[in-house]
């Protein structure tokens, strides 16, 4: 379980300003919201890769934040992580970056011969052929074939808690598809907890138990696919269906064009229209 | 009269920035060397990789380095042979070469060197790391970076350092002693001698404990501008240049101490 506990961060300007939220054990959680909007970050404060100004993150009971370094390192161990760019190690082959998932007690105990079974099972589970990707580089695989490594690295460790950063963005429909089935089948299988970061609302209402809309660095819903899709909020009335979205980001357009910050990109944006 | 005191103020500001920075930059650097040994303390260092960097580290320097001591030695043996021609007997130029070579030139060059092809690769690598969320992914794996990135590169640098001063010594040595036969005619025998006649053993121990302290600086700093590193791969060229400058003038303020520690 994961409780985010008024979890504040500003960069520049304001970026998470008091998001509170909890994830259940072996619940599947969608978070939505516009690009910029904190999603990332919110995920990062799980794990301490970025450090909230204030609130607290509690897995499993223990508090991130609370308590010292070795809770950290221990909620790390529990957590995985699905990067947005797959952030894979580009200096080592698929093959040793798959090996940094599993931690170095395990490697010697499980030997050669099992940790290579480990890996390929892994590949395949994200739809990726081990005989023909285990010993390229990154550099030589394509943008969907790397998200799909690190999708990889991290469930190779069988972690109790997945945080997954926009795990399809990118990816082709089948291999989305796929991405999806694995999503709902960790967690069936094994129990898992996973926090899914998704621009695909359509797939993600279609695996998740909730959905959560993070706008302005508030949650401005929480809930169930169902409610999600009869809810009123306009902007979930957007993300939830794209006839609305275009409507709204027309509107967004009309509101701005009362004297916004970027004058000259809306006088282009009346031009195009006026033509 | 007031524009008097605001260009005070402002010059006082900058040196308060740049005091400010100075302690930020100290207090990482202290952190991280006390990092560093606590990996090694507790044997979370893979004898492998500070095996494979060592080997890097002093193979890929080793031609440069060739370079710099063979062009040392002629150097400071032509400056002394043009300057002493008549007022000091000829066979003293072969303990000024032995002594700006193995005091001087040999330790600073190489470091220089070590700044230009492994430091600045050092910074360059950890930085594309760190913008690329790879140091992220590490501490997501419940890596540390330390341990597995920065502790190999630092005692490599530690080990590969004295290795390269001496054969620099040596190599600096004897481009000296030909280059004296070759433009002013002193012969190896006379040079010899004059080397010998004012030689310390210390001398050696000196040199080569300035390969061990510039060899233990040119890395920390390189890891430590690298882990720094944000905003891309416009930050990843500002961070190197900056490293550079930073290992550069690191590298002269240690040498300048040398003398008033260690000579008396
Ligand atoms: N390390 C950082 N330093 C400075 N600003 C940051 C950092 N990380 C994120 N931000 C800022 O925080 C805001 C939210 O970023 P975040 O990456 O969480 O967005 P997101 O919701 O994940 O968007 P997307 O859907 O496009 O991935 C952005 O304005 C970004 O500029
Ligand atoms: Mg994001």
């Amino acid at each position: 379980m994961i409780e985010y506990r008024d979890v504040h961060k500003a960069f520049d300007l304001p970026v998470l300003s008091g998001v509170d939220l909890e994830v259940h054990d072996g619940e599947t959680l969608a978070i939505v919201g516009p690009s910029g909007t904190g999603k990332s970050v919110l995920l990062k404060t799980t794990i301490g890769l970025i450090v909230p100004d204030r609130g607290d993150v509690i897995v499993d009971g223990q508090s991130v934040y609370g308590s010292g370094p070795g809770t950290l390192a221990e909620v790390r161990r529990k957590v995985g992580y699905v990067f947005q760019n797959a952030a894979l190690f580009d200096s080592m082959t698929v093959y040793e970056n798959l090996r940094q998932g599993l931690p170095d007690a395990l490697q010697k105990s499980l030997g050669g011969q099992e940790m290579l079974r480990r890996v390929c099972a892994s590949l395949e589970a994200v739809n990726l052929n081990p005989g023909h990707v285990i010993n390229k580089f990154p550099a030589e695989l394509s943008g969907g074939m790397r998200k799909r490594v690190g999708l990889a690295r991290t469930i190779v460790g069988e972690p109790r808690i997945i945080l997954y950063d926009e795990p399809v963005t990118g990816l082709d429909p089948v291999n989305s598809a796929a991405v999806e089935r694995l999503i709902r089948r960790i967690r069936e299988r094994m129990g898992v907890t996973s926090l899914v970061v998704t621009h695909d609302i359509e797939g993600a209402l279609g695996y998740c138990d909730r959905i959560a809309l993070l706008d302005r660095g508030k949650l401005a819903f929480v809930g169930t696919p169902a409610e999600f899709r009869q809810s009123h909020t306009p902007m979930v009335m957007a993300f939830a269906d794209r006839t609305a979205a275009a409507n709204f980001s027309v509107q967004m357009l009309d509101d701005e064009s009362h004297g916004g910050p970027s004058e000259s990109w809306q006088n282009g944006a009346e031009t195009t229209r006026g033509a | 009269m007031r524009w008097l005191a605001h260009l005070g103020l402002g010059i006082l500001a900058r040196f308060g920035r740049a005091g400010e920075s100075v302690t930020t930059h100290a207090g990482g650097i202290a952190l991280l060397v006390a990092r560093t040994a606590k990996a090694l303390a507790t044997g979370q260092v893979s004898m492998r990789a500070v095996l494979s960097q060592t080997y890097a580290v002093g193979v890929q320097s080793l031609p440069l380095v060739t370079v710099t001591a063979t062009l040392s030695g002629i150097v400071t043996s032509q400056q002394g042979g043009y300057q002493f021609t008549g007022s000091v007997p000829l066979y003293i130029l072969g303990s000024v070469v032995t002594s700006s070579v193995i005091l001087e030139l040999a330790p600073v060059l190489t470091a220089i060197v070590l700044i230009g092809r492994v430091g600045a690769r050092i910074t360059a690598e950890l930085g594309t790391m760190q913008v690329s969320e790879q140091i992220d992914a590490l501490y997501a794996l419940g890596r540390d970076p330390i341990p597995v990135l920065a502790a190999p590169r630092i005692v490599a640098g530690i080990l590969a350092m004295p290795v390269l001063v001496g054969f620099a010594n040596g190599v600096g040595f004897l481009a000296g002693m030909i280059a004296a036969r070759l433009t002013v005619g002193l012969g190896t025998e006379a040079f010899l001698y004059g080397a010998r006649m004012f030689w310390h053993n210390w001398d050696m121990f000196y040199s080569l404990m300035k390969a061990v302290v510039f060899g233990f600086t040119v890395p920390v700093i390189a890891v430590h501008m690298g882990l720094l590193t944000r905003g891309g791969a416009e930050g990843v060229g500002r961070s190197t240049t900056a490293s550079v400058v930073f290992m550069i003038i690191a590298v002269l303020v240690m040498d300048a101490l040398f003398p008033p520690l260690l000579l008396n």
